[in-house]
């Protein structure tokens, strides 16, 4: 089923992605496979070739006929079987790419975008099965938009054998410091501090939370309940310490994205009160993990526009804290430098047959986003996350962020 | 301890920092009691986004360090700013403005710069009509925050108004404003006058304090040298030159201490006396670190234009260092703007298109290393570099610059200045920047000698770097 590392072959790749336009998660990804990218030091190619592409959503702004053009050997068809099968009545590739990311689609009544990574699925492993093969598949970001999807999509790989590796950038991108959370590690509080809206970047935060505290003393044990705080009652819950303040200065101080609370300073700690003036709608998910971990996802809109970690961990006599580094092509890069950890990622999976970081993982934040949405629909209810209680797993005791 | 008028100062921007008392002191092993050092800052400039404004308000309102938000045992308790001096100077007196039957400034405004904390001088007699008023000095606004005395001549910012030294230690930030160059197009930046008139207070009273200059020492090799025989003389810590040493790295790496170094290039941006410091800064807080420590320049050469790209296929710099450092850039221009796609620069051969005018800083060291800094304007925007080292390959990182407007590698820096104020030890030899400082002066006069390369006798400066590493890595 998997690729034997020691021959020759180079390992041919199926890319399925919703849009293929200039910085969208389609791009980012593809495009590695395709042009290389920089990598521990020289311009790394991957050793492996795609060679059949599917756009679910193509129109203005796409670039999939440029990337074609120029990369002959990769052919873009019609279906996703067909890009699969190239064409054939079988499985013809060793690994599939699919970007479910970015693109139109109908929103769920709870604001979520319905993006169509299980659908994606579903065609994907439909091919597996008639063919009795299955290869490596990279589901970038989160798995999908419910809850029983996601728990499928994982217990599909499970049943047919394959491995499935995805999630977000954050989990394997630089960090400043270079810091690894220590394995086996005690740890009462974690929280995570971000920007962006619900639905989209808090998944961004709660995969910077899950890829560091995973590693604590038992693994991952699953979380009973969730509660999500937003506008007066964000606040309010900040002053009751629903989440400790310690560990969101620590967060915060590893920022490089603090916005100046007075006009004429380029950099300085924000009060409560500027905090206050500088965010408008602020958005915590405090959550339970079952070993009686909490952890709180932030999202501070207007404060920040980047994502840092703290952690209260036994024997440590401060908190624990670092920056996930995005090169962001906003204004302040022009690549989105991150999407190389994760192909690269990827590259050793499609290389190795063997998942880099568990897929639950993915499925417990998935799951998190999910709750974290419900909960803000129910008003602001704490919500029991029986489901999520069931997500037990342990880490990759290798690290697998960017340090080379 | 706080003073309340620091206290009132700072609480007016953070109370709640206050609050948070573990904030306040750490790092150094200060403990709260211990008497603020009293800072002098010295510098050209005080607006928004200056050096001096970002590295000055440091002092004032703390910075992020090691994990926490670190407010400095520093009081500031004077500044001197260049540019209000000399607008002072050039501006008609009171007596001048009344026999040409101008009105005169209010007596509020006349009395010295700091609105009545300093000495009535004619520095801050600045009629309200006159354009001189520079609207965006904002040293007046944090003399009136933060309580220090804005000083109109640098005896006085040491002094604070009494006829001894008054200040522990002294930052001195000098940048471009309005300072004339010369026909090698070097800005003639006063940093050794600054140095100088420091001096000449230490050497009058028989009393010396550390000193900070950031970034280059002087426009001029010779005055930067006497600047750093000075200090020795007189025997006060002085440290100098940019951030780029001491900020994060992409990864974090460094040359292994005593490796030998065969060759190495750095990519940057920027134009000519001006980030091309930083670019060299940045090589050699690298290379120092080769095998026998650094031993000196023997001649450079700045190439420009056509001559760049002939040099590299020539074997003058390397190739396979220039595609691994630029491996290292998040921000190659050209197609990636346009479609965001990922370029190998030097494989495609499109550099040429890009960077209109290159140049190539070609540096030969006296032990037979060689390194290039290439100036890349129009290629990408960040600093990095690749160096060939015997047992380790290519050894390349990113200098990360966290951007505007926090900038926080100037934070990283700032810790450097505070730790030597404190421990009156610098983290790294000022022989560095007095390397880095004759290497830009030579560079530019290779360029005025119509890119010729020229020996360099001068710089045959040797010192030992500090055996740690002193790039933020916590």
């Amino acid at each position: 089923m998997h690729q034997n590392t020691t021959s020759n072959h180079r390992p041919r790749l199926a890319a399925v992605v919703t849009a293929y336009k200039r910085l969208l998660h389609g791009q980012h990804v593809v495009d590695r496979f395709l042009d290389g990218y920089g990598w521990a030091g020289t311009f790394h190619h991957p050793a492996m070739d795609v060679v059949s592409l599917y756009v679910d959503q193509r129109g203005e702004g796409d670039l999939s006929k440029e990337r074609v053009d120029r990369h002959p050997t990769v052919k873009i068809y019609p279906t996703i079987a067909e890009t699969l099968t190239l064409g054939t009545s079988k499985l013809a590739v060793d690994g599939v790419i699919v970007v479910g990311e970015h693109g139109t689609y109908p929103l769920t009544e709870t604001g979520i975008m319905k993006h169509p990574h299980f659908e994606f699925f579903e065609q994907i492993t439909r091919v597996f099965r008639d063919s009795g093969r299955s290869v490596p598949y990279f589901n970038d970001k989160e798995l999908a938009w419910n809850w029983d999807w996601s728990k499928q999509m994982v217990d599909t790989s499970h049943q047919l054998g394959f491995p499935l590796q995805g999630g977000s950038s954050l989990a394997v991108t630089w960090r400043v410091p270079s810091v690894e959370f220590p394995l086996g590690s005690t740890v009462r509080e974690a929280v995570s501090v971000g920007y962006g809206g619900m639905g989209s970047y808090d998944f961004h935060g709660l995969e910077t939370i899950h890829c560091m505290v995973e590693r604590r003393k038992g693994g991952e044990t699953g979380v009973e309940w969730l509660q999500t705080y937003r506008g007066d009652g964000f606040w309010t819950a900040w002053q009751q310490g629903v989440w400790p303040q310690a560990l969101v200065k620590a967060a915060l101080c590893r920022s490089s994205t603090l916005a100046p609370a007075s006009a004429t300073f380029t950099d300085t700690f924000p009060t409560i009160e500027q905090m206050r003036a500088l965010v408008p709608d602020p958005v915590a998910y405090n959550y339970q993990h079952r070993d009686g971990l909490r952890c709180t996802m932030l999202l501070m809109n207007g404060l920040v526009r980047d994502f840092t970690f703290a952690a209260a961990i036994e024997g440590q006599a401060k908190p624990f804290s670092t920056q996930m580094y995005l090169p962001m092509p906003d204004g302040r890069t022009t690549l989105a430098s991150f999407f190389s950890p994760l192909v690269y990622n990827a590259e050793q999976m499609f290389l190795t047959g063997k998942a880099q970081y568990p897929i639950e993982r993915t499925l417990l934040t998935s799951g998190l986003l999910i709750a974290g949405v419900d909960s803000a629909h129910q008003g602001m209810r704490r919500v029991q996350t029986a489901n999520l209680a069931e997500v037990r797993y342990q880490p990759n005791p290798e690290s697998t962020f960017w340090r080379s | 301890m706080l003073t309340r008028r620091r206290f009132v100062g700072y609480s007016a921007l953070s109370s709640a920092m206050l609050a948070y008392r573990p904030l306040l002191h750490n790092g150094w092993a200060q403990t709260p009691t211990q008497r603020p050092l009293r800072l002098a800052i010295l510098g050209s400039v005080y607006r928004y986004q200056s050096n001096m404004q970002t590295l000055a308000d440091r002092f004032l309102v703390g910075y992020p360090y090691d994990g926490e938000w670190h407010m400095p045992n520093v009081q500031v308790v004077s500044v001197y700013v260049d540019q209000l001096a000399r607008q002072a100077e050039a501006a008609p007196s009171p007596y001048q403005l009344a026999m040409t039957g101008a009105k005169v400034a209010p007596a509020s405004s006349a009395k010295g710069i700091a609105g009545g904390l300093g000495r009535d001088l004619a520095v801050g007699a600045q009629p309200s009509h006159e354009k001189a008023e520079p609207i965006s000095d904002l040293s007046r606004a944090r003399s009136q925050k933060f309580g220090f005395r804005l000083c109109s001549n640098i005896p006085e910012a040491l002094r604070c108004g009494g006829d001894r030294i008054a200040v522990d230690a002294v930052l001195t930030i000098v940048e471009q404003d309005d300072y004339p160059s010369n026909d090698r197009g070097q800005i003639l930046l006063p940093g050794y006058d600054f140095f100088q008139q420091c001096v000449e207070v230490f050497e009058d009273e028989g009393h010396t304090v550390p000193y900070f200059n950031h970034k280059q020492l002087s426009y001029s090799f010779e005055q930067a040298q006497a600047m750093v025989k000075t200090a020795n003389r007189l025997r006060f810590p002085l440290l100098a030159g940019s951030s780029l040493p001491v900020t994060w790295r992409l990864p974090d790496v460094d040359i292994p201490l005593g490796a030998e170094v065969e060759e190495a290039v750095m990519v940057g941006v920027g134009g000519f006396d001006g980030s091309d410091f930083d670019a060299l800064e940045a090589l050699q807080c690298m290379l120092e670190r080769r095998k026998g420590g650094e031993t000196g320049v023997k001649a450079v050469q700045l190439l420009e234009g056509d001559d760049v790209w002939a040099a590299g296929n020539a074997g003058r710099w390397s190739r396979d260092l220039l595609s691994s450092a630029l491996s290292r850039s998040d921000t190659p221009l050209g197609l990636t703007v346009l479609d965001g796609r990922t370029q190998d620069l030097v494989a495609s051969g499109v550099l040429p298109q890009l960077v209109k005018n290159p140049a190539a800083y070609c540096i030969e060291y006296t032990d037979g290393t060689r390194a290039t800094v290439l100036m890349l304007n129009g290629a990408i925007q960040d600093f990095n570099i690749s160096a060939r080292v015997a047992g380790h390959g290519m050894v390349s990182t990113q200098f990360f610059l966290p951007p505007a407007p926090n900038e926080s590698y100037s934070a990283c820096l700032a810790a450097k200045i505070e730790q030597m104020f404190q421990t009156r030890s610098t983290a790294y030899p000022v022989e560095r920047t007095l390397l880095t400082t004759g290497l830009l002066e030579a560079c530019l006069h290779s360029r005025h000698k119509l890119n010729q390369r020229l020996e360099t006798p001068q710089l045959a400066i040797s010192y030992q770097p500090p055996a740690e590493p002193q790039y933020a890595r916590t």
